[in-house]
């Protein structure tokens, strides 16, 4: 029953409001008249009973409003009507209100893009089952890196441990596929059988792999993508007749993994590993590694466990040396995917918050500013009645009515601002395909929106109705536009500004530093003008089938050589900067006659430390090092003389040289290092050539040792051209040649120019996008403090008129101003720099060449950033100068 | 207005109108003199407080409104107590009782 009465209150009010009103109208008027005759029944005379009755009243407004603001559903029409109000408010000042919807659009839609990029790549799950139980394991080195895993020792932690319920080994290379529709370069990892048991997939056609495919001698058997199963075997559903030739083997194919499982990258297909047999070595890390914990484990565990198997190899394998496993983890798989990108987003994150934090200032200013105006209006509603809750209510929905107009642009030009960053993004960023504006995004905008509508209401509201509002009218609203005290306020946001966007323009100076730093290092090599061309034959043990490979290279390059334009061609198992790079190992310091047969015999060797050696194993022919311009520095590169059947020679670079042979000439000496390539005869030195940054400018360049293509064929290579032809040209003239020689063998071209443009990206875009947010907090600081010392002057003009009335020079008004401004700018600073040195720290790692305090840079922004900020104050104290005292006084 | 006049605790004019009406219906100024006149002068309710009170007590539906004549035949707003408001108005009086005993046990030891 009662409820029935509020429903119909409810609707009562909301929608007879005239009726409901005329009714209290009518009900108060006859209050007072029943008071008045009360009063002249008791004697009174008529006036002064009216009058006394009107005294016991009180406000007839004041007490309908009261009456209004209990009633039952009150706030939907009030909410309403501030609405309107709220927008007659916001329409009244176009132009201040385009700026701060503007100003909130950009800073909502910035925060929202930089937001979709950090869940896309760094919150949001894997896409498996239970994805947080999913862990990578490692070895950890002596010096305390995970490191990949060596086969028996990723054996024994499969055997040994109580933490998984299923763990598998994995390793992707790209090589040429044929047997599907066309020969293609496809994606292909190498798994043990519980791979997809880890991730909780099953196969969605076919059969899982299970232990027996695993056996060495086994026969080859591939799983494949959805994707390469709808392209190349034509979706098939009977695929049992289907036979693949990947790097010159025959697997049949026995299961089709469901649509969007990929892992670990871009995998078309996944064949079982070890079916010629596992490594034996606990020093060669072949394998990344992963597995899904079982049911109650925790992931401290696990790590416990698996580090206990780990030192219990380290301490009884009889291998020894830096190589070898010291320790062991575990880390949740998305830590470790995501890991290398997260300070870097992080760091952006953080300055779009800054930029955030500059743009609601500057907004706050602005209503600040419109807010000395409203005084009066402000005066006028409380006397009538509006209590103090309902104009702080007011204040809010003008927030709220800014923000949803300013989030709602700021999220449609997120949609845009996604697509850039996506493009932009460096290729290195993992899990970009993921990245858009999807629910949760949506849900930050909201709440972000939400959030800055409550911070810039709750302080419009309280410096609105703080003190005596009805001041307002016995001021008359005349003169003093604004109380020194929230000019003082605008003055403490003006320096607030300053102070962030000085962390963010240093911050973007410091990296803009790294990257001139950066890009004068001299790779060591020339960039310009070469046609790079992947191509990768089967990867084989037999010697024959490797004298073959290494016919059709110098087949390859000579006919290469032929194409018009073209001056030099070589090849190298990999480009430097390119993804995938060259591997690293251990080499042996031997004499001439000391030839071992296994590598059971390098281990006995390795044991004696003096002799061993760390460096990057390449396979190059001459033409490379013409080709790059990588510089001979003594003695020669490869020749025809460097036969298949003479002896094996190799190059080192400068820095091996310098670090294994101090004070001596490596020239002549003789090493091993056929744990790389499977061949044991020896290499004997015959040149030092220059270095090469081969991972990256930013990174040293690492002692490489060179093997001769021609006579140590790797399966996968780059061919290089330099040419002054048009990349196009050569392009198709080279798909022609190998063509002609293997129309099996698919290729990749792409200019080197291109590879090494890639490997700069992830400077270049964090570079961007922090200047963006620099350059974006500079304007909305400069128009902050432009905003605050004209508002100043204008409160002032009256003052400065007498002053210029009675005497004062300009010269004397323009320091008055400027002094103002100028204590306003230099505090900003000074927080802004002491900011920056906390700040900046973090980020180290990702400086280059520069220190986390580099004064150059801090010393630079910091000129920079008090000139444009002067400059703000000088024009509107430039302004006060002109005051015309007659007009100011005047104005009275 | 005298000194002795005391502001109305929270919650007890909700118990002082219903009270009020319990003797019958009545306008808004006669209920005003009733509780002035029932708790001996104490109480004064300003129109302030009175009319929100009543809008808000009519609109839980413990009180019932309608227009009719004064004694002095002026049309006046009437306010008469319905059944939910009797039940009210008892629950009210006992949870009073109970508190104004405990105050007067906890004023009592020293």
């Amino acid at each position: 029953m009662p409820l029935v009465a509020k429903a119909r209150s409810f609707l009562r009010n909301l929608f007879f409001t005239r009726r409901v009103d005329a009714d209290l109208e009518r009900e108060v008027q006859s209050h007072l008249e029943i008071l008045i005759e009360e009063k002249m029944r008791a004697g009174m005379p008529a006036a002064e009973a009216r009058r006394a009755a009107r005294i016991e009243m009180g406000g007839i407004e004041q007490v309908k409003e009261q009456v209004r603001q209990k009633r039952m559903g009150n706030w939907l029409p009030s909410v309403l009507s501030d609405c309107r109000y709220g927008f007659r408010q916001l329409r009244k000042n176009v132009g201040t209100t385009a700026v701060m919807i503007f100003t909130l659009a950009l800073a909502i839609g910035a925060s929202t893009a930089i937001f979709s990029v950090v869940y896309g790549v760094l919150l949001r799950p894997l896409p498996y089952a239970d994805a947080n139980r999913i862990m990578a394991v490692f070895e950890v080195t002596a010096q305390g890196q995970p490191s990949r895993l060596a086969d028996p020792n990723f054996d024994e932690f499969r055997d040994q441990n109580r933490s998984f319920q299923a763990i598998a080994k994995y390793d992707e290379n790209v090589t040429s596929v044929s047997g599907g529709v066309q020969p293609t370069r496809a994606t292909v990892a190498q798994v043990s059988p519980e791979f997809l048991r880890v991730f909780g997939v099953q196969p969605m056609l076919g059969r899982d792999f299970n232990e027996d495919d695993a056996k060495k001698g086994a026969g080859r058997t591939v799983l494949v993508s959805y994707g390469y199963w709808r392209q190349n075997l034509g979706a098939a559903t009977d695929f049992s007749q289907s036979r693949l030739t990947i790097d010159g083997a025959e697997y049949s194919v026995i299961g089709v993994s469901p649509d969007g499982f990929r892992f670990p990258a871009d995998v078309d297909l996944w064949l079982a590993a070890d079916v010629n047999g596992e490594g034996q070595s606990r020093t060669s890390h072949n394998y990344s590694a992963a597995g899904r914990l079982r049911d109650g484990i925790t992931v401290e565990q696990a790590n416990r466990d698996i580090s206990a198997i780990a030192r219990r190899i380290h301490d009884t394998s009889s291998e020894r040396g830096d190589y070898l496993l010291k320790d062991g983890m575990v880390l949740p798989l998305q830590d470790s995917i995501t890991g290398p990108a997260r300070l870097p987003l992080l760091l952006l994150l953080g300055a779009v918050g800054f930029l955030l934090l500059v743009a609601c200032a500057n907004v706050a200013n602005l209503l600040l500013a419109q807010m000395s105006v409203r005084g009066r209006e402000l005066a006028i509603r409380s006397a009538l009645g509006a209590g103090r809750g309902r104009l702080i209510r007011q204040f809010l929905t003008e927030a709220f009515l800014l923000c949803v107009v300013g989030g709602g642009l700021g999220v449609l030009g997120a949609f845009w601002g996604v697509a850039g960053l996506v493009a932009l993004a460096p290729g290195n960023l993992p899990r970009l395909e993921n990245v858009s504006i999807n629910i949760p995004v949506l849900v930050f905008a909201v709440l972000l929106s939400t959030a800055v509508a409550a911070g810039l209401g709750a302080f419009t509201a309280t410096r609105a109705t703080a003190g005596d509002l009805r001041q307002g009218l016995a001021d008359g609203g005349r003169g003093e536009t604004g109380s020194r005290r929230s000019q003082r306020v605008g003055q403490t946001i003006a320096a607030t500004q300053i102070a962030i966007t000085l962390v963010l323009v240093v911050g973007a100076g410091l990296l803009g530093r790294s990257l001139l730093k950066v890009l004068e290092v001299s790779p060591g090599f020339r960039v310009d003008k070469i046609v790079a061309m992947d191509l990768s034959l089967p990867w084989v043990e037999d010697p024959k089938v490797k004298a073959g490979h290494a016919i059709f290279y110098a087949d390859l390059i000579a006919r290469l050589k032929q194409i018009p334009g073209v001056r030099k061609v070589g090849a190298a198992s990999a480009l430097p900067m390119a993804e995938g790079g060259l591997a690293d190992g251990m080499f042996l310091v031997m004499t001439q006659n000391e030839v071992p047969k296994t590598l059971q015999d390098l281990a006995a060797v390795s044991q004696q430390e003096e002799r061993a050696g760390i460096a990057d194993f390449c396979a190059a022919s001459d033409g490379y090092f013409q080709a790059l311009e990588i510089p001979l520095l003594r003695g020669r590169i490869f020749n025809e003389s460097d036969g298949a059947n003479s002896a094996h020679v190799a190059v080192i670079s400068e820095s091996l040289a310098r670090e294994r042979w101090l004070n001596q000439d490596p020239i002549g000496h003789t090493i091993e290092f056929g744990n790389m390539d499977g061949d044991l005869r020896l290499l004997t030195i015959v040149g030092i050539v220059g270095d090469t940054h081969e991972y990256s400018l930013d990174t040293p360049p690492r002692p490489t040792v060179y093997v001769n293509l021609l006579q140590r064929p790797s399966p996968a290579i780059t061919v290089t051209m330099l040419s002054d032809a048009d990349t196009q040209s050569v392009t198709s003239a080279a798909r022609g040649i190998l063509r002609d020689l293997d129309p099996e063998i698919p290729a990749r071209f792409q200019t080197f120019s291109q590879v090494y443009s890639a490997s700069l990206r992830p400077r270049r875009f964090n570079l961007i996008l922090i200047g963006f947010f620099g350059i974006a907090a500079l304007l909305l600081a400069t128009a902050g403090v432009f905003g605050v010392m004209a508002c100043a002057v204008n409160r002032r003009t009256r003052e400065i008129g007498v002053r210029l009335a009675l005497g004062a020079s300009t010269g004397q008004v323009l320091r008055m101003v400027l002094g103002e401004g100028l204590r306003t700018v230099c505090l900003g600073v000074a927080i802004g720099i002491a900011g920056a040195l906390a700040l900046t720290r973090t980020v180290e790692s990702l400086l280059f060449g520069v220190t986390a305090d580099d004064p150059l840079t801090f010393g630079g922004v910091t000129l920079f950033l008090a000139g444009v900020a002067l400059l703000a104050c000088y024009i509107p104290a430039r302004r006060a100068t002109k005051v015309d005292p007659m007009v100011a006084l005047r104005y009275e | 207005m005298s000194p002795e006049q005391t502001s109305l605790l929270q919650g007890t004019l909700d118990l002082l109108i219903l009270k009020s009406l319990r003797a019958g219906e009545m306008h808004g100024l006669g209920i005003s003199r009733r509780i002035q006149q029932i708790t001996g002068g104490t109480f004064v309710v300003k129109p302030g407080s009175l009319f929100p009170a009543l809008h808000r007590m009519e609109e839980e539906g413990w009180i019932t409104a309608f227009w009719g004549e004064s004694e002095n035949n002026r049309r006046a707003k009437f306010y008469r107590l319905s059944k939910p408001g009797m039940k009210q108005l008892e629950a009210e009086t006992k949870r009073w009782s109970r508190i104004s005993l405990a105050i007067g046990q906890a004023l009592e030891t020293s």
